[in-house]
């Protein structure tokens, strides 16, 4: 047999794709008792907040699901279970708690070794065109609309209280999540403020999401309210540098 | 043209562990270096970048990587390389190690280290391999003996006449762990003092002194136990054929208070110390 072909048995046999029956069957036992345990351990780390809301049980029963169909195929481990808030979401579609808490725990473990990315300041804030000027975030960020109250249940069971109970979040709400110097961090935004990021980070100028805040605000309160905006933004170090258009 | 060898370097050191990142970062520990697990600082950016640059203001580091597939007759994938590349520029490490093992084949990673046959087809897949890595990083590799759960019929040769030919065709140099030998041998049915034989001893550039469990059939590597009577006995026979080369501790599991890993450390010094008498 050649090398290639012994290696494609091999793991075959290791995934559970085909019969042991090439290799010795004890020996083998423990090449997939370690495959198997390595990627358990790794979607356990990686959604250990999806874990804690699903209970051990059904956790283990989906992960184990998504393990049956799903191929290592990087060369970290931490790549591994990026799909799994989509598995969630069709195996849950009336429960988006679950698919969503599972975003917010993978997202923030990618924020935590992400890029890295110097915030600026006000003291920064200097353009000729107001209405041209676009934003270039830190590249860690990322955002989602939410239809639950995800976020609160995440907050709840990092703090070891016990989490509300899963409801409706209002039309259009979101969360985002970044890295803030070292540590990953999340906030939820209203509709308002998910519209004017999705439209920032979409390559939008402050023109054009201020043109968007029309849709809540009068003419009169536009420039207050945008201005709000990326006061909150360049507080929480999610801005890196202004561009003009 | 031939592989730049790192300098010799001789001293007792500890596989770098998150539990003990905060105690090596703020105090300096009694060791002369320590190993950390490659991949884990293979990152973009953020904290695990900035716990190795403030690890590396205090202690020489030794880079160890368990995912560079080797013996895959898939190539070694330059994405990778590149990366452990970077981490290299930025560590300067006392050596990059990897395992005589592979990974994955058809872009599948098994995330273990999977046991090569002993056959002079395997022996090209890996002198290839490894001479494309040690191109591209620029320097002799040390690898280091997996622990084995399954021996091929095809094999043709011993692990250690194995590892000596890789060794004279590529020029990288070897990483001895004591534990694998012994539990290696033990599941083959070895005595693990023959299992040397024919090793270029030389061409060892580490020691790894390890635990391990038994399994239902077999030792298993798990790397999460104090070093057992055996490894030491076999670690303190050969120490005086070895010389001196870096030793250390590597725990993986069930990781202990950082005092009890140096005195573990501490009982390697003592071994290597009366072995160098007894050589002298």
């Amino acid at each position: 047999m050649s090398l290639g072909d012994l290696q494609r048995r091999f793991i075959a046999s290791v995934s559970g794709t085909a019969a042991r029956g090439a290799f010795d069957a004890r020996g083998m036992r423990v090449y997939a008792n370690n495959y198997r345990g390595q990627l358990m351990t790794a979607m356990r780390d990686a959604y250990a907040k999806t874990r804690l809301w699903l209970g051990d049980e059904a956790f283990d029963r989906a992960a184990d699901r998504y393990i049956d169909e799903h191929v290592p195929s990087s060369w970290t481990l931490d790549a591994y279970g990026h799909d799994f808030p989509d598995m969630l979401e069709h195996d849950y579609p009336d429960d988006p708690d679950v698919s969503e808490l599972a975003w917010l725990d993978g997202t923030l473990r990618h924020a935590f070794s992400g890029h890295d990315g110097v915030a600026i300041d006000a003291g920064a804030l200097v353009a000729d065109d107001w209405d041209r000027v676009e934003f270039v975030f830190v590249p860690t960020l990322r955002f989602r609309r939410m239809r639950s109250n995800a976020v609160a249940i995440w907050k709840a069971l990092a703090d070891e209280i016990m989490p509300p109970g899963a409801v409706q979040a209002s039309a259009g709400e979101g969360v985002r999540v970044w890295r803030g110097g070292l540590s990953p961090r999340f906030a939820s935004m209203d509709a308002r403020e998910c519209a004017c990021l999705d439209l920032a980070l979409a390559g939008a100028t402050f023109g054009e999401i201020c043109e968007r805040l029309r849709q809540w605000h009068a003419s009169a309160a536009i420039a207050a309210e945008a201005g709000g905006l990326l006061n909150a933004w360049l507080g929480d170090g999610l801005v890196m540098s202004l561009r003009q258009g | 043209m031939p592989v730049q060898s790192p300098p010799a370097f001789h001293g007792f050191g500890l596989g770098l562990r998150v539990p003990h990142y905060a105690d090596f970062i703020a105090t300096q520990q009694p060791v002369d270096f320590v190993e950390v697990i490659s991949e884990n600082f293979m990152v973009d950016g953020g904290r695990p970048l900035d716990i190795i640059d403030r690890v590396r203001e205090r202690y020489r580091v030794a880079l160890h990587g368990v995912s560079m597939n080797l013996g895959s007759v898939d190539e070694v994938d330059i994405a990778y390389l590149r990366r452990l590349s970077a981490l290299a520029r930025r560590v300067d490490p006392l050596w990059i190690s990897d395992h005589v093992s592979w990974t994955g084949v058809d872009g599948f990673n098994a995330h273990d280290l999977l046991p090569l046959p002993y056959t002079e087809e395997a022996l090209d897949v890996l002198v290839a391999n490894v001479s494309m890595a040690q191109d591209v990083l620029g320097r002799a590799l040390v690898l280091e003996n997996p622990s084995t759960y399954i021996a091929f019929a095809d094999s043709m040769m011993t692990e250690a006449v194995f590892l000596s030919a890789l060794c004279e065709r590529t020029g990288c140099l070897l990483l001895l762990d004591v534990n694998n030998i012994y539990v290696s041998a033990t599941n083959h049915g070895l005595d693990p003092d023959e299992w040397l034989e024919g090793l270029p001893l030389e061409r060892v550039r580490q020691v790894h002194l390890a635990g391990h469990s038994q399994g239902r059939d077999m030792l298993i590597d798990t790397h999460d136990a104090p070093v057992p009577d055996p490894v030491w006995r076999l670690y303190a026979r050969f120490a005086s054929r070895l010389g001196h080369v870096a030793t250390m501790i590597e725990r993986d599991d069930h990781i202990p208070p950082l005092t009890d890993l140096l005195a573990e450390l501490q009982q390697a010094r003592l071994i290597a110390a009366s072995a160098a008498r007894q050589a002298a």
